[in-house]
């Protein structure tokens, strides 16, 4: 139904559309340029420095082409970490998943001082790292920690556990403090959207004669797919490049049983001094991370 | 039988709440347990005695004050910066269109989710060779890269939730488009300005990482790493102090809990978790 | 003067054409209806007189100016928005003095004007209250206040009653009437709701696809629809269109021929396919001789009945009879077309009325009691 010969001889926008256009662009310039400064030119900055051999105490060196992604590929470290990468996110995101629907499912019934409970139930989200450690540390001290004594307290261990000093504990440990530090995430996500599943639908399954546990299947579940699947790709991302948590923990340890991409990149960096093959490692872990990314974006995408 | 259920319901819940907050009650007492206390086995659940004298040497003998004078300032600083950038910014983003935008949009959408790590080598490296490092101003630049995608991301999200119509009808009234951002946007989204501010400047306060890196001189260094070289430093770990500077550290958040719960619960929604 | 003139307008969004050659010449004082379903241009055409849209190409004037390039609160127009678009952090009273506040009128000036505004529409009980504390009707006439507080040339409307229920949507109709007649501006009024256009306007534009399909007062939109779509869109139910072939002066329908009158129609009318109008209200039941139908379902609204009839080649169409005809689902029946209310239209798909416009057409009541 579009005829172009009817086409006017003033092509395209307005003055004031165009003058609109340029305001917009005036508002995002600052932006744009911080990001040019801070974001873009470290990232590409990156993936320059990772063809060089750089000593990070003096910061010479040398061009040595794909020297240390030949090394990423066919040294040990980079796989190893990656390993208990994927070892750590798929178990803190379990437990935090696990845990997070199943509180939310609990607060959101009329328990006594609801408000209360939510609150220290979201407190740990938000807590530095740092405090979070710091308690957690001194939890896990072997001789006077609480969690020992407890656990001895009611018999179930006898002899006070090395928490953070010996494998398979120190991963364990890790996941346990990652999985308290981040399910309140989940907690409030899953709150909010059980919020807003009509109570018709309840009703309807109960007319159909469906126990709680069939509700929960049938309606509850089915109405929190969506808003799951994007938490579980946002933590999962998250958990993924998580630095502070494990570094103040464990810092990597027992050797390098806990020592996560992050903390791989890091060591390199500042404790082996390489800066080039952590900036390598750094661009290996960016890559793996984009399956997640793209996943993420594109499901942000539908829904917009 | 019906009264059961609930009470049943009610027990299971806070027993699990109550388990989850142990950690920090853990904190709270042992901080205030005398030195003598904290090392007795079993430990004694409910301190025998409460003390202050752990606040009182933390904030006379030690550097605190001066870490967390440094983290208002970095916090602070990064929020204003972050905050008054994301809001021209979303504005342009939301209600504009020009070309690139939607690209733009995206871009920001990943940086949101950029590991730091990658960001850490070259930003060292610039702050060294701008002889930034050791700097506040350096961590405040550093903050910027994680917390003003976030910050653009939740604004973004808040503006949308403001009716087109609003804006429409003060241009028809005679605003410009400043004019109509001033008179009419700004104040429907302040509670979403607001809740992107608190949840910044947590992110900032919080942040460990880039101060690690960037800043080695006890001078500049934010509570973070300084509460953290306190572990480090001591011969023999004093926990009372550490659980008292934890507790202090987290003076600002159980402020917000306490007045301003209601904007981090509205920021979460924003934050890219819409189901 | 302020008249509105649309010429020769455009407007595209990426490849999607909104609206075509739009050419509306609305008078001083006159109040439009922008009428269409969702979708055909009668909104983007509300807001490019506002400036909130701007046209691909053509040119809109008010008065003697041309107002493609001026920003919206350069045009002298006021604009009530569906959803009021009133401001939530303002008072009604800041609310009304606002255009007045970015006009630079000031102090007792702008505390008389809003004043004056307020009595008219008897909100000065409520200045000092928050858009929130209001019913909607109360919303409604707020927006009403900030439109009409500094006296512009033109108002705009859109859909502006959609949001009210049914009863307060009847009693604000006559009050926009009364207020259009006290003012005496010039109103354009979107809406979808005929009823709307049918009593308030003084002419309609029947919007459709981006174009206008007509405009025209509202007694000639419903006595002498331009085209098959008016002839659909406007009457509750809308006028019957049956297929049919033009046989010398006879339509043939399913083997039926219904006599009409050659001299009525334009030069043009061939014999071959052709698309026989009429109103419910026309189409007489009856048995015997007269096109065969079956009756399919009754609906009595108390003051009359609706009939949905089914012809032999299964078109249905509807009538209206008096509330105690009595007629079972089922029934076979005999129908006849009143031959001055006969319509005949190109049988294409949105196809041209035929009609001379002499014809007692005009002087048909709009409903048959």
């Amino acid at each position: 139904m579009t005829t172009l010969t009817t086409d006017p001889p003033r092509n395209g926008l307005s003055p004031l559309e165009r003058a609109y256009a340029r305001l917009g662009v005036v508002l995002i310039t600052p932006t744009i340029l911080v990001f040019l400064l801070v974001i873009v030119y470290p990232l590409l900055a990156a993936l320059y420095l990772s063809v060089f051999q750089i000593y990070t105490p003096t910061l010479q060196g040398g061009f040595v082409g794909a020297d240390n992604y030949i090394e990423l590929l066919t040294g040990k470290a980079f796989w190893s970490s990656l390993r208990v990468t994927i070892v750590w996110t798929v178990g803190t995101l379990t437990l935090q998943i696990v845990a997070g629907v199943g509180i939310a499912l609990l607060l959101h019934q009329n328990i006594w001082f609801r408000s209360l409970a939510r609150s220290l139930v979201l407190f740990p989200y938000f807590l530095s790292t740092v405090v979070a450690v710091l308690v957690w540390k001194w939890l896990f001290n072997d001789l006077y920690g609480a969690l020992n004594q407890g656990l001895m307290q009611l018999g179930i261990i006898d002899m006070p556990l090395d928490w953070l000093g010996s494998m398979p504990n120190a991963m364990i440990g890790v996941i346990l403090v990652g999985a308290w530090k981040y399910f309140p995430f989940v907690v409030i996500a899953v709150l909010a959207r059980l919020q807003t599943i009509p109570e018709n639908l309840y009703e309807a399954a109960r007319i159909d004669g469906a126990g709680p546990i069939a509700r929960f299947w049938d309606v509850t579940l089915p109405q929190l797919r969506s808003i799951l699947t994007v938490i579980i790709l946002l933590r999962a991302i998250w958990d993924f490049k998580e630095f502070d948590l494990l570094y103040l923990l464990t810092g990597g340890g027992p050797v390098t049983s806990t020592q996560t991409l992050s903390l791989l990149v890091y060591q390199e960096a500042f404790g082996l001094n390489q800066m080039g093959q952590a900036a390598a490692y750094s661009v290996g872990m960016m890559l793996v991370m984009l399956v997640f990314m793209v996943l993420y974006i594109r499901q942000t995408k539908e829904k917009a | 039988m019906k009264l059961v259920r609930p009470v049943l319901l009610n027990l299971i819940t806070w027993s699990l709440v109550l388990l989850i907050s142990f950690p920090l009650l853990w904190m709270i007492v042992t901080s205030l347990k005398p030195q003598t206390e904290l090392f007795r086995i079993p430990p004694t659940w409910v301190p025998e005695t409460v003390t202050f004298e752990h606040y009182w040497r933390l904030l006379s003998e030690t550097p605190f004050l001066r870490y967390f004078r440094n983290s208002v300032v970095l916090a602070s600083t990064t929020t204003v910066f972050v905050v008054g950038l994301g809001t021209l910014g979303a504005y342009s983003l939301v209600r504009f269109r020009y070309r690139g935008r939607e690209t733009l949009a995206m871009l920001v959408l990943f940086t949101y989710l950029l590991p730091s790590v990658v960001l850490i080598i070259p930003l060292y490296l610039m702050m060294v060779s701008l002889g930034l490092s050791n700097t506040l101003f350096s961590l405040i630049l550093a903050h910027t890269t994680f917390a003003l995608p976030y910050a653009l991301w939740l604004l973004r999200s808040f503006m949308e939730g403001i009716p087109v119509d609003l804006e429409n009808a003060a241009l028809v009234d005679g605003a410009s488009r400043m004019g109509a951002f001033r008179d009419v946007i700004f104040p429907q989204l302040l509670p979403g300005i607001i809740s992107t501010a608190l949840f910044t400047f947590i992110l900032s306060w919080n942040e460990y990482l880039y101060a690690l890196v960037l800043v080695n001189s006890d001078a500049v260094s934010p509570l973070t790493t300084g509460v953290m070289s306190m572990l480090i430093s001591a011969f023999n770990i004093e926990w009372s102090l550490l659980m008292a500077a934890s507790v202090m550290m987290s003076l600002p958040l159980i402020v917000v809990f306490a007045f301003l719960q209601s904007y981090l619960t509205s920021g979460f929604g924003a934050g890219g978790v819409k189901g | 003067m302020a008249n509105v003139i649309f010429k020769d307008v455009h407007k595209r969004f990426g490849s999607f054409v909104a609206l075509e050659k739009l050419d509306l010449d609305i008078h001083d004082g006159e109040f439009v209806a922008l009428l269409g379903p969702s979708g055909c241009g009668k909104s983007t055409t509300l807001r490019m007189l506002a400036g909130l849209e701007f046209p691909t190409s053509g040119e809109i004037r008010i008065g003697d100016r041309v107002i493609n390039d001026l920003a919206p609160g350069k045009r002298d127009i006021a604009m009530v928005f569906q959803s009021y678009a009133l401001y939530p952090h303002m008072t009604v009273g800041e609310n009304i003095a606002y255009p007045l506040k970015k006009r630079g009128i000031k102090g007792k000036a702008r505390a008389e004007a809003v004043q004056k505004a307020a009595e008219l529409l008897q909100l000065e009980a409520l200045l000092d209250r928050k858009p929130k504390q209001l019913s909607g009707g109360q919303q409604q006439r707020v927006a009403l206040g900030r439109a009409l507080v500094r006296d512009p040339q033109v108002f705009l409307l859109d859909e502006p009653l959609s949001n009210l229920d049914a009863k307060l949507r009847s009693y604000m109709r006559a009050e926009l009437i009364e207020l259009h007649a006290r003012l005496g501006k010039t109103m354009v009024y979107v809406t979808h709701d005929q009823l709307e256009a049918m009593t308030m306007a003084n002419r309609i534009a029947v919007m459709h696809g981006g174009r206008v399909q007509q405009f025209d007062t509202p007694d000639a939109i419903y006595n002498r629809p331009a085209n098959r779509f008016v002839a659909g869109f406007i009457g509750t139910p809308p006028m019957n269109q049956i297929d049919g072939t033009a046989e010398g002066d006879h339509i043939v329908i399913s083997g039926h021929r219904i006599p009409f009158n050659r001299a009525d129609f334009v030069d043009s009318l061939a014999d071959g396919p052709v698309v026989l109008g009429v109103r419910p209200e026309f189409v007489a039941i009856g048995s015997g001789d007269g096109l065969p139908a079956t009756v399919r379902l009754a609906e009595n609204t108390g003051h009359e009945t609706i009939v949905t009839l089914e012809l032999p080649d299964q078109t249905r169409i509807s009538a209206r009879v008096e509330a105690a005809r009595k007629l079972d689902v089922g029934q076979k029946v005999a129908l006849r077309f009143d031959p001055a209310a006969i319509h005949l239209f190109e049988a294409s798909e949105n196809g041209t009325r035929l009609n001379l416009d002499e014809t007692p057409a005009a002087v048909i009541p709009m409903r048959a009691k």
